[in-house]
């Protein structure tokens, strides 16, 4: 099993060290995997993004003594080691764990945020692994037994000048409770339940227009506050519409099995009930139509941006980037709508914002490549991001929710949204 | 959470304060170690996070720890918890002084609130001090009865720790058994997956030397407890789940019904939302039914498929790639199943490098005729990739799939027309697949030679792509107009070719050329030579030398040897051998799969131990090595290929017709290029070394098929026995044949370690399957099967190099056939080291 964790800030520096078993792993393991990782970023084009050289190693390493997992997120790299034979995605899926509950716990992740609560990051590591072998992972039950740092214990450390416990007072229930994942007596409840359905569209478009690929991936995000033990029962209009479906462990699975609901008793707050994936999608909301031509050491680069198939809402937040390719002395692009940005690191941005009603969206301009070279060997990818809130684009539809609590009446709320995900256009 | 007074940041690394820090720090706690003033929990809670501060950022505060300890006697759980951090990570530099804690966590250990209780159970099992075990067997035995189930949970994982201190206590106090209770009647799901996460780990590493630990095991792996397991799967955490899905994996059930049975009850478990439990699913889902072909292949597959795409997909990068590997191995063994997927496995932009790769090698193994035309034009597309390494692999990809494929007329053109993309680095993969290419298929010669002239021999740096265009001159020189001119101006270069593949391949190409075209070579040809004679690599200054003898000797021969007839290419070896890929393929979900190699390869021995069968573990060295050989000879039949590609003389195809033209001129040159020849290097040839030349090749070249083999008996060349089957086999045969046979010199010299005798036997179609000892005593254990029967020899040789004799002992399924078989094995050993 894992033999020691370590957080690493961006610049290397060891931030947190946490032993898990006799076998002692000395922090000199960092500095290897530093040195590996500079080595590699070298020899790799520079032209990678910030912190992309980190994303471009391998998740699982082997040094000279131990095999690493990393996992960047938010400018801190996880590292797990062990000597041992393993399932890989047990620690993989174990430290993106951590890191979710440490940006629930800590309101986000960054360096200066886990150097400023290095006791509570401690102090949770030490409930989820006990010996290397994962221990409590259940956000809501971790919450009792190491209380997380809000507003509410700040205050009352500023008022009162003396520091809340961080500690409950008692051993949390659900740790008893036959329902791993619910307490059974949640505080403060609000008696309200939300659905939100937020789909990612991976699409991808070749260089003559044909739709190669268009599938979404989806989640249902719930947020309930309910009192008591309540029961919810979910179901779909158009269940036959998912491909694959992976449930949150509360769901039960013989509903499902039978008639294709969900029937569930939720966790307090915020979790994923289910994702899913919708392949053999035939529409996309955006297109972009861009153009290059080379000629004598000028490629002239035009690219336009509309709407097809309307999905009924306004599309939000549209960009579009590229990477310029090697080999390209200046740039001057410049569009009739929008802004473009040329970042650091030779990517192209274009901000569109919406759609404007009379016009359509068109970037142009001219790339004057390296001496010597003719014509653009390489044809930049064009990466689209956009937003549309109110619409699940795979169609799924929620028929209803019912809720059976001792309470009358919960407020149920709906919602759905849509975002780009890999959505590509080759030119 | 307490405000982050100014004190508490952190130190940057880059001015360790050091020393000075460590002393204030002491004094400041010996201040408050006795205090009981009302703020002094907050002045300490302070002080406590800037010594872990310290301790994160890498500064000794051990000497601190005497104060620590006094002030540690506090109500405040934070100040506990950070000042057991403290004491954990301390305590193995100062034994004597992590006596002083023991005395607080053990009266913690009797707390009233559980968190406490458990946390001090923790803390103490997690000293790990050699001398204060027998502090620790009492706690531990409370803990285990402890109406908390935390404080149980706690304790099980305890007794393991406790196990790694000081094993013999741990049995003293008869741990293990009441583990066994515990998890046999505890309510609580974590409870009972701690005390068998501790047993499996206590059992599994005294197996190889306890029966009783073996039998322990045994009965883990048994129906009731597995049973057990698996009717309350839902109630463990999805850690736990792993776990037990890991041991319901190496359960073999009694027939097929149960397996349906298991199949059933675990089938929701794909829909789980955290994928290490998917995946744990699916190798017991593959373990299964492994036994049944056509269901493992069709229905399994068909039901996995799904979950694994998605977790592909929905996942971090990082998860992506650990599941797109087993998808990787799942696509390698049936790749039909996967044929109507493709779409899957397109790269995206912002996939990671190494996710593309085996993207890319997805996408070639599931190629077949209904999808090759749609995933040749996406590889196309991927060949002006920005990511250079990508284009590369995206080429090799296509080259790959042409030959595999019957239908490569699409895929040829396509490859011609990434030649005229004028990119040096796609030149360079394209010119090595065309090369591979006119390997198989030799009549597409006349298409892709057209190109391939059109190529600037200056243009290319790469030595494999140069290489490769080398070879095309050679080979195709009839039909390239200037290939005798573009060879010429090579050899002209030779000082600033700084490859030696290259200047070899040159040599050759040469050679091939003079005997198609003689009278344009000619010049070229003594250039080459000469330059090959004094080059300074030994390989290709021995083939110049050799091929110069050659021609000396007889200018047919020489042609025979060194261009004779091309037999195409019908497959290319695999680099990885199959036996290893089943064996990689056994270790589903665990790192072998992201490495691509069995476990035995990568992890040290001693690290082993948790993850293997029981049974396994006593042959962990045989597997070992014969794991190793099975690499050593999968390169070998590679290597024999590419001889076979230079040595073939089957007379076929376009071997006639070429010499037409040229005949005269040929057998005009010998005397031409004797006499110049030796006008270049006149003190060099003697005939005693010519002779001493052709000696050794009549040696040298053919290996195996000189051995006096009686027709009556021919083995089969790669046969399969596992360790334990060998075991049972050797204890029910008895021995046919006893025998003792002598080792020549040379034999001897050249046993300085085992491999090099089971390299040699291998040849002669006799595989080891274990083998140790020191010299001058070397023990082995080889086996072979009869070609075309089910009976093996197993063999027994006990090898003396001091007397040079060798003990033979052969048992045998057919006993008639074991005195055939002692010959071989006779001739086999006595051939050894005569090569």
């Amino acid at each position: 099993m894992l033999q020691c964790i370590f957080l690493l800030s961006e610049s290397g520096e060891v931030m947190v060290e946490k032993q898990m078993t006799g076998h002692r792993v000395d922090r000199s393991i960092c500095t290897w995997f530093w040195d590996h990782l500079l080595s590699l970023s070298l020899s790799q084009s520079q032209s990678q993004p910030e912190g992309g050289h980190i994303a471009q190693i391998s998740q699982v390493l082997t040094s000279p003594t131990h095999y690493l997992f990393q996992l960047y997120r938010h400018g801190i790299i996880f590292l797990a080691c062990t000597q041992l034979e393993l399932p890989p995605l047990m620690p993989i899926e174990f430290l993106s764990r951590v890191a979710d509950i440490l940006s629930d716990y800590l309101g986000g992740l960054n360096e200066d945020i886990i150097k400023d609560n290095f006791v509570i990051v401690y102090q949770i590591l030490d409930e989820m692994m006990d010996n290397g072998f994962p221990l409590t992972t259940e956000p809501n039950v971790l919450k009792e037994m190491v209380t997380p740092p809000n507003i509410v214990s700040k205050v009352f450390t500023a008022v009162t000048g003396k520091a809340s416990p961080t500690v409950g007072p008692t051993l949390p229930e659900a740790a008893a409770s036959c329902v791993p994942w619910r307490t059974t007596h949640p505080k403060n409840t609000t008696n309200e339940v939300y659905v939100n359905l937020v789909e990612h569209l991976h699409a991808c478009v070749n260089r003559e227009g044909n739709l190669r690929r268009c599938e979404v991936y989806g989640e249902i995000q719930v947020n309930s506050s309910l009192p008591g033990f309540p029961d919810l029962t979910l179901s779909f209009a158009n269940p036959s519409l998912l491909n694959d479906v992976r449930f949150h462990p509360c769901v039960r699975f013989r509903p499902w099995e039978l008639s294709q609901f969900l029937s569930f008793v939720p966790p307090d707050g915020n979790f994923k009930l289910m994702s899913y994936r919708v392949k053999g999608l035939k529409k996309i909301p955006i297109y972009v139509k861009p153009q290059l031509t080379s000629d004598s050491g000028n490629c002239r680069i035009s690219a336009l941006v509309g709407v097809k198939n309307d999905p009924g809402k306004t599309i939000d937040s549209i960009m579009v980037q590229f990477q310029l390719p090697p080999g390209i002395t200046s740039a001057d692009l410049t569009s009739n709508h929008g802004t473009v940005d040329i970042l650091a690191d030779k990517t192209c941005r274009w901000s569109i914002g919406q759609i404007p009603k009379d016009k359509l969206p068109c970037l142009s301009g001219n790339l004057v490549l390296e001496p010597g070279m003719e014509r653009l060997h390489v044809a930049p990818i064009f990466q689209v991001k956009f937003k549309i809130m109110g619409v699940a684009l795979s169609g799924l539809q929620i028929d209803k929710l019912e809720v059976k609590t001792p309470a009358a009446n919960p407020y149920k709320g709906f919602r759905a949204q849509t975002q780009a995900g890999d959505y590509e256009f080759r030119s | 959470m307490a405000p982050p007074v100014s004190a508490t940041k952190s130190p940057s690394p880059s001015q360790p304060s050091g020393k000075s820090e460590v002393s204030d720090l002491k004094l400041q706690l010996r201040q408050l170690a006795g205090s009981r003033a009302p703020g002094a929990d907050d002045a300490k809670r302070d002080l406590f996070k800037r010594v872990i501060s310290c301790m994160t950022v890498g500064i000794d505060v051990s000497p601190a720890f005497s104060e620590m300890v006094m002030c540690s006697a506090t109500s405040d759980v934070v100040l506990k918890k950070m000042c057991y951090l403290y004491v954990g990570n301390y305590a193995r530099c100062n034994p004597d002084l992590a006596l002083l804690t023991i005395n607080f966590l053990q009266k913690d250990c009797h707390d009233q609130d559980p968190t406490i209780r458990g946390l001090a159970l923790r803390s103490l099992c997690s000293l790990r001090v050699q001398n204060l075990v027998e502090y620790l067997v009492a706690p531990l035995v409370v803990g285990l009865k402890d109406h908390s189930s935390y404080v149980r949970t706690v304790a099980a994982i305890g007794v393991l720790k406790l196990y790694h201190i000081s094993a013999t206590t741990c049995h003293d106090s008869d741990f293990p058994a009441a583990l066994k209770a515990l998890m046999l009647s505890d309510p609580d799901a974590q409870v009972v997956a701690n005390c068998l996460y501790s047993l499996l780990e206590i059992w599994t590493q005294e197996a190889g030397h306890s029966e009783e630990a073996a039998r322990e095991i045994e009965t883990l792996y048994g129906k009731p407890i597995i049973y057990y397991f698996l009717n309350r799967i839902r109630d463990f955490s999805e850690w736990a789940q792993c776990l037990l899905l890991d041991l319901v994996s190496k359960y073999i059930p009694a027939d097929n019904n149960e397996i349906f049975d298991m199949m059933n009850l675990l089938e929701d478990r794909l829909q789980h939302a955290n994928g290490a439990v998917v995946l744990a699913t699916i190798k017991v889902f593959l373990h299964l039914t492994m036994s049944m072909t056509d269901v493992h292949q069709q229905v399994v597959y068909e039901r996995i498929k799904a979950p694994l795409l998605t977790l592909v997909g929905a996942g971090s990068p990082e998860q992506s790639y650990a599941v797109l590997c087993h998808l990787h191995i799942l696509v390698m063994r049936a790749p039909m199943l996967f044929s109507s997927d493709y779409k899957h496995f397109y790269c995206q932009f912002s996939d990671p490098s190494y996710v593309k790769k085996l993207k890319l090698e997805m996408l070639t193994a599931i190629a077949n005729e209904s999808n090759t035309y749609e995933i040749v034009t996406e590889l196309c597309e991927y060949a002006g990739n920005v990511d250079v390494p990508i284009a590369r692999e995206s080429i090799r990809a296509v080259g790959k799939i042409a030959l595999q494929q019957y239908d490569v007329n699409a895929i040829v053109d396509r490859l011609l027309q990434f030649l005229e993309m004028e990119k040096d680095y796609v030149t360079a993969e394209t010119l090595v697949l065309v090369k591979d290419l006119l390997r198989k298929y030799p009549q597409w010669s006349h298409d892709c030679i057209a190109v391939v002239g059109n190529i600037s021999s200056n243009s290319i740096q790469e030595p494999e792509a140069k290489a490769a265009l080398i070879w095309m001159l050679g080979e195709y020189s009839q039909d390239m107009m200037d290939a005798p001119y573009v060879l010429e101006s090579l050899v002209e270069n030779w000082e600033e070719e700084h490859s030696p593949e290259v200047r070899l391949h040159l040599l050759t190409a040469v050679m091939k050329c003079f005997f198609k075209r003689a009278p344009e070579t000619q010049k070229a040809l003594g250039a080459a030579l000469a330059a090959g004679l004094a080059d300074s690599h030994q390989d290709v200054h021995d083939r110049a030398l050799f091929y110069y003898r050659l021609l000396q000797y007889d200018v047919a021969v020489a042609e025979r040897v060194v261009n004779p007839p091309k037999q195409a290419v019908s497959v290319f070896a695999d680099t990885q051998s199959s036996e290893i890929k089943d064996r990689i393929f056994d270790e589903f979900n665990s790192l072998s799969i992201v490495y691509q190699k069995p476990s035995y390869m990568f992890t040290d021995k001693e690290h082993r131990g948790p993850f293997e069968f029981a049974e396994d573990l006593s042959n962990l060295a045989i597997g070992g090595d014969s794991g190793d050989d099975a690499i050593r000879s999968a390169q070998r039949y590679q290597e024999n290929d590419k001889d076979l590609l230079l040595s073939t003389s089957d007379k076929e195809e376009n071997g006639g017709p070429t010499r037409n033209g040229s005949n005269s001129s040929t057998y005009s040159a010998p005397s031409d290029i004797n006499s110049s020849l030796s006008a270049l290097a006149p003190s060099s040839t003697s005939h005693t070394v010519a002779f001493a030349i052709d000696d050794l090749l009549g040696l040298g070249v053919p290996d195996a098929p000189i051995l006096p083999l009686p027709p009556a008996l021919s083995l089969n060349s790669k046969p399969v026995l596992d360790p334990g089957t060998f075991q049972k086999k050797w204890g029910q045969l008895t021995v046919s044949s006893s025998q003792e046979s002598t080792l020549s010199i040379q034999g001897v010299a050249s046993l300085t370690a085992p491999q090099s005798l089971i390299r040699h036997m291998q040849n002669n179609s006799i595989q080891c399957i274990a083998s140790g000892g020191h010299p001058p005593n070397y023990k082995f254990f080889f086996f072979a099967q009869k070609e075309g029967s089910s009976s093996f020899f197993l063999v027994e040789c006990i090898v003396n190099t001091a007397s040079a004799k060798a003990q033979i002992k052969i048992k045998s399924d057919d006993a008639s056939a074991s005195d055939a078989f002692a010959s071989i094995f006779q001739s086999a050993l006595s051939n050894f080291g005569s090569l």
